[in-house]
């Protein structure tokens, strides 16, 4: 009985309203729709059909797929090496520098757009600004298919690295001084006591990270939407911003709610794969 | 957290519909004891529509005029959960492209009772263009509030130096004067920016190359040649250099520095201009649009509305009126650059102002976008198209048989 609270909730605010994404999944629905419930009508599967025929949607499947490649490990990579660093010392420079990685995570994302905006514009920019001191042409950051692409991913791990760094720092300082202690005896170096104690016993922050992460830029939004909208010729256009797209710029909820049990549906795969892969790892 | 953002912010818009729907009547009737309060939305910033709000109260005691501001960004989707919740405001601004959308979920009440009523609301009163934006299948649904059309900025050093000092007048001037501007910059200069991103855009070329985008049967028109010779010549200012690729080019920024000596833009450009760029104030001009058959420029802005699930219909239908008077238009022209649709209210000094005459002489040559509810997700599927030929280099015939097709089927033609 006392987890009802927690059920309820659950159910009200999670269950519920996926279940009637399901439902609306299988109408076309529309703003008329929407306004006056009897005219939606059955669509059976039709918007599943119609979604994976849809050259854009296929098309912000591969660029989720190619965010995610690239994006995750880099974040997982780099905010740990970066918790590593600041691990090593307490004076106010380390200190100083866990505030200025974590700022970036608690900037608004316009605020953020619009700063790199500038670095990225083509005239006026910074970027191109500093390949004109190297003597290199100047790079149309956003206006590129490949490279905006690029230029987003940058951005988002830029803004991402901040908050997997904290998560990190935590792991690192639950470790026990004694199993180093132990090693240095044993006469390890620096990079034996890194590569089998550290990064081993740092394994379930490793995992949340990058379970996360993974989720994270699986739903990719933000960042396509302020900058690019999605553009040039879709190469920005992210399986949510596709969604919102077609729910909120152009009412087709029916089809947008297709979408989102698609990427629902990859989502829940990837993440069964994550922990059927954790199972395997040796636990200390 | 972006924790199935899609998912759950479309089924919340239906969950919270069930939910707000049954508390919202509640919450109106209790204001509705003495004085009344009347709900206003309006898109873009308070401090332009505060002190209008604050003449009507003055004007009405008893009428207490509520006046919600909501970021043009946002106010797409705000609408969609008022009509979702059927429980919003009583006056709603409507940017014109909106309203067949709208008016066809029936969020949009019917204003014909209401111009009986009230003189002000007359069509006569208004632009034509701004009237035609208010109808939605022979009903009126709106009644106009400002316009804002399309002209042609130009640096009138830069033009009168390659002989055209009023500004290009045709097309064929048109291209001629930016090969020139172009030629006398040098590397890194261009003539006019071409807005890829905004549909209307090529649709004003369009227009005046005689071509409709819809015709009248509701077939598009997008393969037929006089819009591919319209498309054309637009991409031809890429292909030539005279407009810059990419399109984060600051125009305030070159239209001062004369990287960039032409634009076509909006009215609210003028105040921009002068803030942004007061070194080059006597240097620059604003002036119709060129021509080919003829110089058609679009006709857009806002419209107002009574939201078809307010509980004081009377009410607002009165606050619309006064809105359509020329005081009120005046005072939101002073209080946002906004151009009144009342033709009236051009007669006043305030308006003399010769940039915006041009906008005025604009106005009597404009005309609105397809009035049909498809045309936002055509319109976004033209945008594709032209980016695919500009950028993607893909044939313009192949891919406009691609986009007329899609139009088709988005208009449900068989």
């Amino acid at each position: 009985m006392f987890i009802a609270p927690a059920v309820i909730l659950l159910t009200l605010f999670s269950i519920i309203p996926i279940i009637i994404a399901l439902f609306i999944s299988f109408t076309d629905m529309d703003l008329v729709g929407l306004a006056d419930y009897s005219s939606i009508s059955g669509a059976g599967f039709a918007n599943y059909i119609n979604i994976f025929k849809d050259p854009v949607f296929l098309k912000s499947m591969y660029n989720t797929m190619i965010y995610v490649v690239i994006g995750v490990p880099l974040v997982v990579a780099a905010s740990m090496g970066v918790a590593l660093l600041l691990n090593y010392g307490t004076g106010w420079l380390f200190k100083s520098f866990r505030v200025i990685y974590y700022m970036p995570s608690i900037t608004n994302i316009v605020a953020v757009a619009v700063v790199w905006g500038y670095l990225y514009n083509g005239s006026y920019g910074l970027f191109n600004y500093i390949l004109s001191i190297f003597g290199l042409p100047a790079q149309q950051w956003l206006q590129d298919p490949t490279l905006a692409k690029l230029s987003l991913i940058l951005l988002a791990f830029w803004k991402s690295i901040g908050l997997n760094m904290i998560i990190f720092l935590a792991a690192l300082q639950g470790i026990p001084r004694s199993y180093y202690e132990a090693a240095e005896i044993d006469g390890a170096t620096g990079w034996k006591k890194l590569r089998f104690i550290t990064v081993p016993l740092l394994g379930f922050a490793t995992f949340f990270v990058t379970i996360t992460t993974l989720i994270g830029w699986i739903q990719f939004f933000e960042e396509p939407l302020v900058m690019t909208k999605g553009g040039p010729l879709n190469a920005t256009m992210s399986m949510a911003l596709f969604i919102y797209n077609n729910g909120f710029q152009l009412s087709k909820f029916g089809y947008a709610a297709a979408g989102s049990f698609v990427l629902f549906i990859i989502i829940i795969i990837v993440t069964l794969i994550q922990f059927a892969v954790k199972k395997k790892e040796v636990e200390y | 957290m972006k924790k199935k953002t899609g998912l759950v912010i479309t089924s919340a818009l239906l969950g919270f519909s069930l939910v707000a729907a049954g508390c919202g009547s509640s919450n109106n009737e209790s204001a509705s004891s003495d004085s009344k309060t009347l709900k206003v939305w309006f898109m873009g910033t308070a401090d332009t529509v505060t002190p209008i709000a604050k003449m009507y109260e003055e004007k009405n005691p008893g009428i207490k005029v509520e006046v919600q501001a909501i970021p043009w960004d946002n106010a797409h989707d705000k609408l969609l959960t008022a009509v979702a919740s059927k429980n919003g405001p009583d006056v709603v601004q409507m940017g014109t492209t909106w309203i067949p959308e709208f008016a066809a979920a029936g969020a949009l009440k019917d204003m014909a009772p209401y111009i009986e009523k009230y003189p002000s609301m007359k069509a006569e009163n208004f632009f034509d263009g701004a009237v035609q934006t208010t109808k939605y299948q022979d009903k009126t649904v709106a009644i106009p509030f400002y316009v804002e059309t399309r002209a042609m900025f130009y640096r009138t050093d830069l033009l009168g130096e390659v002989g055209y000092p009023e500004g290009p007048k045709t097309w064929d001037e048109l291209k001629d004067a930016s090969k020139k501007l172009v030629a006398k910059g040098g590397a890194g200069h261009y003539a006019l920016p071409i807005e890829a991103k905004d549909s209307i855009y090529t649709a004003i070329f369009a227009w005046q190359n005689g071509s409709e985008l819809i015709d009248s049967n509701r077939k598009p028109q997008f393969n037929q040649p006089a819009y591919v010779e319209t498309i054309n010549f637009l991409k031809s200012f890429y292909d030539e250099g005279l407009s810059p690729k990419g399109t984060d080019l600051d125009t305030v920024a070159a239209f001062k520095d004369g990287t960039m000596g032409m634009f076509i833009s909006g009215p609210w450009m003028i105040q921009t201009v002068k803030e942004k760029a007061p070194e080059i104030d006597g240097k620059w001009a604003v002036t119709t649009l060129p021509a080919k058959k003829t110089n058609t420029s679009s006709i857009g802005g806002a419209d107002l509305s009574i939201f078809n699930y307010s509980k004081n219909p009377d009410e607002a239908a009165k606050f619309i009126a006064f809105m359509a008077e020329q005081d009120a238009q005046l005072k939101f022209y002073e209080t946002s650059n906004s151009m009144p649709a009342l033709k009236a209210a051009w007669e006043n000094d305030a308006l003399k102002d010769p940039m915006i005459q041009a906008f005025g002489k604009q106005l009597e040559n404009s005309r609105p976008a397809p009035m049909v509810t498809e045309y936002e997700e055509i319109a976004k599927a033209a945008m594709a198209s032209f980016e695919q030929i500009t950028v993607g280099g893909a044939d313009t015939q192949t891919e406009l048989d691609k986009l007329n097709a899609k139009a088709n089927e988005l208009l449900g033609n068989k």
